[in-house]
């Protein structure tokens, strides 16, 4: 066990936790618009990577074309769950929207292991036997694309968020809804394109985790929901820039512990992480204000 | 004369740029009933949450009974004998009458075995008559097992406050108590908070109503941008040139 | 006739487990630990009464102590943050203890096999009950009255002052705090009596399967166990066990004829229930009516 082989796992990890940390954005925008989360939003971003390969069955497409599907295929699961669980429910029931969410994120597994038998389904990927080599280190070529479209989403997403109307609109909404109501925002309107959004680049995300790991299996839904959870809690409950942060630290501590201790053990370590931070730094990386609920 | 109860001394409270209270010194006596009046976002609700506890100072300290609280956490200021009415009404919606009232029972003054059993079995009893007391004194007798949520207005003012006295405090602060009070309910508050007084506990009255303050108080303390810019009988207040410089006006309307 | 016993042995330990939840959920705090608290009670009391010969009652007993003790602990620094927060915190607890049961080994020899957890395996041969000679009604009738004895003493709590002080939390934090409530002591309280009512479920589900492992102790249970309390609505104990029978009894055996397809229905209702009836299946209003059906037009108390 050397410091390069170290570095390099630590790297590799880093390149990978940029999906993490688009899907801890996901997860991070809901909760700063609606004060709820969506616990299915993972599982959506891995259900529009699986819907994307549908059209495999159908034609020889060539991989980014399915991963732009799986964003438009994510998109269209993050609209559906918002009219399911969030569009009718009361204000004065909280709960029942995160439940409402928890069920979704049952129906959803259980469709993909339905559709596929429970069998583990290849996922196409770009450049994977690319490898550079920087002195003594090595950059994988899919682990690259994988980081730079994540970065893209993050950076279209932050985009749209601080140089749009509806950006604006959305920023007003976290802020403050009933205000933003009275000067004309449309609360439903907003809150359906958040999930359309964020869907869209969790989809996306979905097709990153895929094409790195080579394949797709419903097996990858909880454990992307818990580590997306355990990113957005790190960086803080509503704050976007500690979402990229925590969301690459835990995509290279997950990558350090699995070279250390293995892969059995590795997530033990991840939740400990949580834990270190809850202590520690309870508000998240770039505390957003107080501690809101 | 009376001892000091409560003394600020510089106390201040920073929210980022906006000083909301700025180096205020204060001091109320055992037994009298201060009124604080200031125009809306001079500082007085901040004051009663820095007070109990509820933010940390950005400066300055508080001492109650000669104490500094320093850090406590707002449960021991209640403990110690500080309690407060909330702006907005803040009851146990889902609770009842009576619950409201269990639940602000004060905890007793040592802490161990037998004092715990005592508290269990026997004590019971005492914690029963003090609610009951405290009942009486809001007129809310009859409705002890009625949701605190489905009370009208006036009785779920009336039981906010008693919900204050029911944890026996020494200090009363009051936040706005008639804020959307008639003339007939605010005639009854001014005598419940002079019973009050003479129960024995020191009253700070928060309030916009200049009728009810200029009646009830001893003396007034007047917040301006956080500063304090006077201090002094009902009278003197009302000739103060700054003070009707800063806001006077306000008279009785809600 | 055994099936029937099987299955009210199974309503039990999801009831305990419901319970676990709903005592924290009176806090207005979120948790979804009960897995990991059940894993914890399960080892602990099977290793008592396998490898060290205990009797079942004292095993339970220290399962459910040793649970509360590490729910004690994790309830500190877990409580230091809020509402969802404390939810991924659990979560990620819950997940931490089903791994390292994953890894776990402890083996001794028994006579001429060896018994003990083992790891991914499982813990085998947690045979108190049959070695003992109990009938499988008397196993259901033992877990019932494990059951009987939490329901009647979380039913005390609510009525006392501790219940109404749980509830006053869960509504209003800034308004407890100011009149006088220890918030930190009463999540933490709660959350330990979460665990040591997880910590008997496990116990008693470990030794009426006699095989664990750590498969059995996933979120999908501890989601289970949030549905019951926030299903059955918040007013009362009897409504979680009314959502432990319409969820694990109709629900669950009821539509088994469905095979395959029942797991995919369960989401589906779920999503279905909360838009229908987002406050619970017995919320305030409807035990209210409940309250005045069964006492009579003329019943005030």
């Amino acid at each position: 066990m050397s410091a390069l082989e170290l570095a390099q796992a630590v790297f590799d990890g880093l390149l990978f936790g940029a999906t993490y940390a688009v899907i801890g954005i996901g997860f991070t925008l809901i909760f700063g618009v609606m004060h709820k989360i969506n616990m299915a939003y993972a599982a959506a971003s891995l259900a529009g990577a699986y819907a994307a390969l549908l059209i495999l069955l159908f034609v020889q497409a060539p991989a980014l074309v399915v991963f732009l599907l799986a964003g438009v295929a994510g998109g269209v699961i993050g609209l559906v769950i918002y009219v399911c669980c969030f569009r009718f429910m009361p204000l004065a029931a909280p709960l029942a929207p995160l439940m409402a969410t928890i069920g979704m994120l049952m129906l959803i597994d259980e469709i993909i292991v339905h559709a596929t038998e429970g069998m583990p389904l290849p996922y196409p990927a770009l450049f994977d036997n690319v490898m550079l080599q920087l002195g003594e280190f090595t950059l994988r070529g899919d682990l690259l694309l994988v980081f730079g479209v994540s970065i893209a989403c993050m950076a279209l997403m932050l985009l749209l968020l601080y140089r749009t109307r509806l950006g604006l609109a959305t920023r007003a909404v976290a802020q403050q809804p009933v205000a933003a109501q009275l000067c004309g925002v449309r609360l439903t309107r907003v809150n359906a394109l958040t999930f359309l959004l964020t869907g869209l680049f969790g989809g996306i995300a979905g097709a990153m985790i895929g094409a790195s790991v080579g394949t797709l299996s419903p097996l990858l839904i909880l454990p992307v929901t818990i580590k997306g959870l355990i990113v957005t809690v790190i960086g803080g409950l509503g704050s976007i820039p500690g979402a990229i942060v925590a969301g690459l630290l835990v995509g290279a501590c997950e990558n350090l512990f699995q070279f250390l201790r293995g892969v059995t053990e590795r997530d033990i370590y991840v939740m400990l992480l949580l834990f270190v931070f809850l202590v520690f730094r309870p508000g998240g990386i770039f505390a957003p204000g107080r501690g809101r609920d | 004369m009376s001892a000091a109860l409560l003394q600020l001394d510089g106390v201040s409270r920073r929210f980022g740029g906006v000083r909301a209270v700025d180096a205020v010194d204060l001091t109320v006596a055992q037994g009298e009933i201060l009124g604080l009046i200031g125009p809306n976002g001079s500082g007085k609700s901040t004051i009663v949450n820095l007070v109990c506890g509820l933010f940390p100072l950005s400066g300055g300290r508080v001492r109650f009974e000669g104490r500094d609280l320093a850090a406590q956490p707002p449960h021991r200021r209640v403990a110690a004998g500080i309690a407060r009415t909330f702006q907005s009404i803040r009851l146990f919606g889902q609770l009842t009458v009576w619950q409201n009232l269990w639940v602000a029972q004060s905890p007793p003054a040592k802490r161990s075995v037998a004092v715990f059993a005592a508290r269990w079995l026997g004590g019971h009893r005492k914690a029963r008559e003090a609610i009951r007391e405290a009942l009486e004194f809001a007129g809310l007798a009859g409705q002890r097992d009625q949701l605190a949520g489905s009370l009208s207005f006036g009785e779920q003012r009336r039981l906010e406050l008693a919900r204050a006295l029911a944890a026996r405090p020494k200090l009363l602060l009051l936040d706005e108590p008639a804020a959307g009070m008639n003339a007939t309910e605010i005639a009854e508050l001014d005598e419940r908070i002079r019973r009050v007084r003479e129960g024995g506990i020191t009253v700070v009255l928060i309030e916009h109503h200049m009728e009810l303050v200029m009646s009830v108080t001893d003396r007034i303390a007047v917040l301006n941008f956080g500063r304090k810019i006077a201090e002094g009988s009902p009278g003197e207040i009302q000739a103060h040139h700054e003070v009707r410089e800063a806001y006077l006006g306000a008279g009785g309307e809600p | 006739m055994d099936f029937y016993f099987g299955l009210a042995q199974t309503l039990g330990v999801h009831t305990l487990l419901g319970l676990s939840v709903y005592i924290v959920l009176l806090t207005g705090q979120l948790t979804l630990a009960q897995a990991g608290f059940a894993a914890i009670g399960a080892y602990v009391a099977g290793m008592l009464t396998v490898i060290a010969g205990w009797h079942i009652v004292p095993a339970l007993a220290a399962g459910s102590l040793a649970t509360s003790l590490v729910a004690c602990a994790v309830a500190f620094p877990a409580l230091r943050v809020r509402g969802l927060m404390l939810a991924v915190a659990t979560i990620a607890f819950g997940e931490a203890v089903r791994l390292f049961f994953f890894n776990f080994d402890y083996q001794v020899w028994k006579g001429d096999i060896q018994v003990g957890p083992l790891g991914g395996e499982g813990f085998r041969q947690i045979r108190f009950f049959p070695e003992n000679g109990w009938s499988t009604l008397e196993v259901m009738l033992f877990v019932w009255a494990c059951v009987a004895l939490v329901m009647a003493a979380l039913w005390w709590t609510d009525r006392s002052r501790a219940g109404a002080v749980l509830r006053a939390v869960g509504e209003d934090e800034v308004a407890a705090q100011s009149v006088g409530v220890n918030l930190t002591a009463v999540k933490v309280s709660a959350m330990t009596a979460s665990g040591a009512i997880a910590g008997l479920g496990g116990g008693l589900y470990a030794h009426y399967t006699t095989h664990i492992e750590h498969a059995n102790f996933t979120l999908g249970l501890a989601t289970f166990a949030i549905a019951y309390p926030i299903l059955g609505g918040l007013s009362s104990v009897f409504g979680t066990l009314a959502a432990v029978v319409f969820i694990q009894g109709f629900l669950v055996e009821g539509l088994r004829f469905l095979g395959d397809w029942r797991n995919l229905l369960f989401g589906a209702l779920i999503v279905l229930a909360m838009n229908l009836r987002p406050r619970g299946l017995l919320d305030a209003a409807t035990a209210a009516r409940l309250k005045r059906l069964l006492t009579g037009p003329g019943g005030a108390p």
